[in-house]
């Protein structure tokens, strides 16, 4: 079981902590730093990178390849082109017709069970096979069968979490009666910050009040950004604005990805 | 019917070998009942079949969640390999692999001298 690719779970316990637009420029941020990424939306509840890439024709959805209907190289699109510099990236994208949102809330725990093995199987086929470099998982948020099958199945999971008082219990609940029991390595990052993190000292009293509070390594800390929310979730500040802040934050946060062990 | 002198003709090693295996196999239906007494079950049949889905991995005891996360990500394995994975004693994954097949988790099969478990995907609900 010798990998060198890395599967990355971004999950959250509250809805709009930002996971889309993090896993998306977590995703360009690699590619810029010239790795070969895939990401995926399991969100099915809520499919989003569709709109947010503005992609609009799709040979086949994620839903046919856990469905055993379709296999994975057609499922993947490649947007490379997009990027700039060396790297590669691809999407895998959920169905965002109410019918297949409809058809995938009323799957049962046998499908459930072989679309677990279906995730655990693209570890052979693209970071062994295909030497994909990182494959993120975009999730849908809190306890939902797809979010917890794409915990099981990756390496890495990303918990985004704001410092909204129900979003830190629930995230706090979720660290151990989650990701704990299935021995995941769990980094937080905190987005939406109104705190002053631009000075060290209001960045390091940050730190250990969330090292604190959550008892878990801390991946980043994202500022409220009013020019992000003003994109409406429809840039990739990675690519697109690659000397805004933001940008930043997302090398850092790849870089310290890329040296973990 | 295999006679003694057939056995002892062969060498040592092999029939240490066979040995062996008599025992581990022992060992494993001992682990069975084992179990089941533990289960209070006086028929000998498994549970029926259940899927072994994540809700399930997460409302498990922690030492059996280890056991059937590894077989999760190995696909099909003995308990041996099992062990080396989970750095528990192979003794110790056989037993809890043993339950995991009771309780309708997991599928066993024998070949040869190994004993492979495994998650029954294919069957349709």
């Amino acid at each position: 079981m010798t990998t060198l690719g890395k599967i990355i779970a971004v999950h959250s316990y509250k809805g709009g902590t930002g996971k889309t637009l993090l896993s998306a420029n977590l995703a360009a941020t690699f590619v810029k730093h010239g790795k070969k990424v895939c990401l995926f939306d399991l969100d099915f509840r809520a499919p989003s990178l569709s709109t947010v890439l503005k992609i609009e024709k799709v040979e086949c959805w994620l839903n046919e390849y856990l469905n055993g209907t379709c296999e994975i190289d057609k499922v993947l699109i490649d947007l490379s082109d997009r990027i700039q510099n060396s790297g590669k990236l691809f999407v895998g994208l959920a169905n965002p017709s109410t019918e297949a949102m409809r058809d995938m809330s009323a799957k049962d725990r046998k499908w459930e069970m072989r679309a677990l093995g279906r995730l655990l199987a693209l570890r052979n086929s693209l970071l062994n096979d295909k030497g994909f470099d990182y494959l993120i998982f975009d999730t849908s948020p809190g306890l939902q069968y797809s979010s917890i099958n794409a915990i099981v199945g990756a390496d890495l999971v990303i918990v985004a979490t704001t410092l909204d008082r129900s979003d830190v219990d629930g995230t706090k609940r979720m660290l151990h009666e989650l990701y704990d029991l299935f021995e995941k390595k769990t980094d937080i990052v905190l987005n939406k910050v109104l705190h002053d993190v631009y000075s060290q000292p209001g960045k390091e009293e940050l730190h250990v009040k969330i090292k604190d509070l959550y008892q878990a390594p801390l991946l980043g800390i994202i500022p409220c950004f009013c020019d992000v929310l003003k994109a409406e979730g429809s840039i990739l500040f990675a690519q697109e604005r690659p000397e805004h802040p933001f940008a930043k934050i997302l090398d850092e946060m790849a870089t310290k990805i890329d040296n973990m062990a | 019917m295999v006679s003694k002198q057939e056995v002892l003709g062969k060498r040592p090693l092999q029939i240490l070998e066979k040995i062996r295996e008599n025992l581990e196999r022992l060992n494993d239906k001992m682990e069975v009942m084992i179990e089941l007494q533990k289960h209070g079950r006086k028929d000998f049949q498994p549970l029926p079949e259940t899927p072994l889905d994540v809700m399930t991995l997460l409302s498990m005891p922690d030492h059996l969640r280890k056991t059937a996360m590894t077989l999760c990500r190995l696909g099909r394995a003995t308990a041996e390999e099992i062990s080396q994975q989970t750095h528990r004693a192979r003794a110790v994954e056989s037993a809890y692999l043993n339950q995991l097949v009771i309780m309708g988790y997991l599928k066993k099969e024998r070949k040869g001298r190994k004993a492979y478990f495994y998650i029954e995907k294919e069957s349709q609900g």
